[in-house]
């Protein structure tokens, strides 16, 4: 007879075809795998399970009709999320400052003067320094003739321009002054107040502006202006080119936001303030113990967060909230680029954040309902049979050079769970929040993308940077050289190297920072939970009496993931890789498989 | 001895004023040398080739009327980095900026 296992996860649905002929050992045929339809344990999963069934059966060339058993995975009843929050905010109003990157600003070094609009210019006084601005309407030509004849009557230290022509102007001038350019909003620059301009030496970035004291000097500030002032000089640090402008009584502040505090209802209850950082967070959820609920104060951001979780969770697994239980959490600290409101080039500058994933309990998932309406639509013979987490140790068994006890660590898209089988066949299994989901949304928070896909696409494939149309430099520092010229798009640019051929990343970061924050959000969410999710299921809770730990599940896949694991484990001196599932399956399959050898198991 | 400065090449075969005008503006704002040499031939894309073929730095601009190209060295004829048709000011600029850009290794501002 042919059966079939169906393992329903977070984001994709794995099946594997296995064929039973008497008392002979199971043959298996062939798998596959779609993404899921729907959340996980809804009946909306049933499009995601026929359709892995019709290309599991077609590359055997054959009829789903011809199976004759189909056995569900009973899926554990927690469901990852994510969810991020700002802990500080800057608020930079009346437009008191300009720092950006122009590729090609001109001049060099700084100089304060009174801000005067190009239009005004025959309203000058004479011996008072002006930094002059210019709408794009008027060309560099038109710009450079006008000042050069005025040059003996007034004095211009420095200008500010809107189009890209910073050069172009500083070409045709007779006295060198810095300029900085593609300065969009220059319509909010305000008239007639004292600013400070500054550009950098080539290779190098701002000195005066990105100092408080620098502006101060500039400006004339007193002690007080000077504090108030701090925020601005932080947030031009790296910058190329820059401009303070000084605005009366403070206009630049610096909120701290009332971030809440994290309740913890559990055996030693304990509450803790999101202020505190992820580590301290992560001490207070480790010294709990059991974990029953996990709330955040009322009316504050924390609060909120943990909300909208319950209140998504409710909404997909149509239970009441009260039923849905926030079992588990992995805070992380981050840092996100806001734009600053009140930005006249697009600055962003970096607020403290913590991202949060949580492991939400729902009642138990109405693996059944879908069983029946399988069974009903496909006219075949569907059970609902063993725990996820034995079955995929038992699947994980099947990958070479494995013995019994065994840990697995099925890192998938919304948590991470880890499991020991024991050689008597008693198994330990936990969930943990934080996975693949989380470490998407800390690259996308920290790069500051639009979209999530870009994000987990950073996460997925290695980079590149296309340096000529005949070869890029990849990520690794290797040279790759093509056969065909590179689209002219990519020239320049970093890419990522998918499947598909090259991805641009559509946002003008550096390759080197990109790599950086991947592997950075890659070890914080998968190293910690790692450590976290198998000291709950080692034996006395000691890493050292785990001896083999298999990698399972969608992230065990990364390129770079099971490295960096294999690495971590080896100062516990635990054999870690990556599993390969039936020999051939790499870490993809083991449910699907393990449903598969536990009828045959069972038949004994 | 190198006797000339590094620079790219403009080749132009009765080229609009104006779109020249902007495409050296383009260049110059990059910081990068050019140099125009008048042509006899009125292909844009083998006055491009030539371009590139003959600059120092291997970038080449071929104007022919209001047809403008840009090429990079050691691409066939007609396999061009940019190709233009009646380009706007704006577009001219941007052209003349990204024959600088190829040789910095900057991204295009075409492709944006």
């Amino acid at each position: 007879m042919i059966l079939a296992g169906v393992d329903i996860g977070n984001s994709t649905t794995e099946v594997c075809i296995g064929e039973c002929v008497g008392r002979e050992p199971v043959r298996f045929l062939s798998s596959a795998s779609v993404m899921t339809t729907g959340t996980k344990g809804t009946p909306a999963n049933i499009h995601g399970i026929k359709a892995a069934l019709t290309r599991a059966m077609a590359s055997l060339g054959r009829d789903v009709s011809e199976i004759s058993l189909i056995r569900l995975n009973e899926a554990a009843p927690v469901i990852g999320d994510t969810a991020m929050e700002t802990l500080t905010e800057t608020i930079i109003t009346d437009s008191s400052m300009i720092g950006h990157n122009p590729s090609t600003p001109a001049g060099a070094g700084q100089a304060a003067g009174t801000l005067l609009s190009y239009e005004h210019l025959d309203r000058a006084a004479e011996s008072v320094p002006y930094i002059v601005f210019a709408s794009a309407s008027s060309g560099y030509e038109e710009i450079s003739e006008r000042l050069n004849g005025l040059s003996d009557r007034i004095q211009v230290v420095g200008m500010i321009l809107q189009a890209d022509e910073a050069v172009l102007v500083e070409n045709r001038i007779h006295r060198k002054i810095p300029i900085v350019d593609e300065v969009a909003r220059i319509d909010k620059v305000p008239e007639g107040r004292q600013a400070a301009i500054e550009v950098a030496l080539p290779g190098q970035s701002v000195r005066m502006l990105s100092n408080p004291y620098g502006i101060a000097t500039l400006l004339h500030l007193d002690p007080q202006e000077t504090r108030a002032v701090t925020p601005i000089a932080r947030s031009l640090i790296g910058s190329r080119s820059a401009v303070v402008i000084k605005t009366p009584n403070g206009d630049v502040r610096e909120n701290v936001l009332p971030a809440g505090e994290i309740y913890l209802d559990a055996e030693h209850p304990a509450t803790i303030s999101l202020d505190e950082g992820a580590e301290n967070i992560m001490a207070a959820v480790e010294g709990a113990g059991e974990i029953r609920d996990i709330t955040g104060q009322p009316g504050t951001n924390v609060g909120n967060m943990f909300s909208r979780i319950k209140k998504g969770m409710a909404d997909v697994s149509r239970g009441d909230s009260p039923a849905v239980r926030i079992t588990d959490v992995l805070a992380v600290d981050t840092l996100a680029p806001v734009l600053i409101s009140g930005a006249l080039a697009g600055e962003t500058c970096l607020e403290k954040a913590v991202g949060i994933a949580a492991m939400v309990r729902t009642q138990q998932l109405p693996m059944r309902e879908i069983a029946a309406k399988l069974e009903e639509e496909l006219h075949t013979k569907v059970t609902v049979a063993g725990v996820e987490a034995v079955m995929a140790s038992l699947g994980a068994l099947t990958t070479p050079g494995t013995q019994l006890p065994l840990a697995i660590l099925d890192m998938g898209g919304g948590s991470t769970d880890a499991a020991v089988i024991h050689k008597d066949g008693h198994v330990v299994i936990t969930h943990q929040a934080g996975a693949g989901e989380l470490v998407s949304m800390l690259i996308q928070t920290e790069l500051g993308l639009p979209e999530r896909s870009m994000a987990e696409q950073i996460k997925r494939y290695p980079l590149a940077r296309v340096e000529s149309l005949f070869h890029m430099r990849l990520e690794d520092g290797e040279m790759h050289f093509v056969e065909e010229s590179i689209d002219p798009r990519f020239y320049g640019r970093v890419v990522l190297l998918t499947p598909d051929g090259l991805v641009r990343v559509e946002k003008d970061i550096p390759l080197e920072k990109i790599r950086q924050v991947r592997r950075d959000a890659k070890k914080k969410v998968f190293l910690t939970n790692a450590e976290r999710a198998l000291r709950k299921v080692a034996p006395e809770h000691n890493l050292k009496k785990i001896s083999n730990v298999v990698l399972v599940g969608g992230s065990a896949l990364d390129f770079e993931i099971p490295e960096m694991l294999t690495e971590d484990f080896v100062s516990w001196r635990i054999v870690c890789g990556r599993g390969n599932i039936r020999g051939t399956e790499g870490p993809r399959n083991a449910v699907a498989t393990g449903l598969v050898l536990s009828y045959a198991g069972e038949r004994k | 001895m190198i006797s000339r400065r590094p620079s790219i090449f403009i080749y132009a075969s009765r080229p609009d004023p104006d779109f020249l005008r902007e495409i050296c503006a383009g260049i110059e704002e990059e910081g990068v040398f050019f140099e125009i040499f008048r042509r006899e031939e009125t292909d844009v894309n083998v006055l491009a080739h030539q371009a590139a073929e003959d600059s120092m730095l291997g970038s080449g601009i071929g104007i022919s009327g209001v047809d403008v190209v840009l090429q990079i060295r050691g691409m066939r004829v007609g396999r061009n980095v940019e190709a233009r048709h009646m380009p706007t000011f704006e577009q001219c600029r941007a052209m003349g900026a990204d024959s600088a850009r190829v040789i910095k290794k900057l991204g295009l501002k075409a492709a944006d």
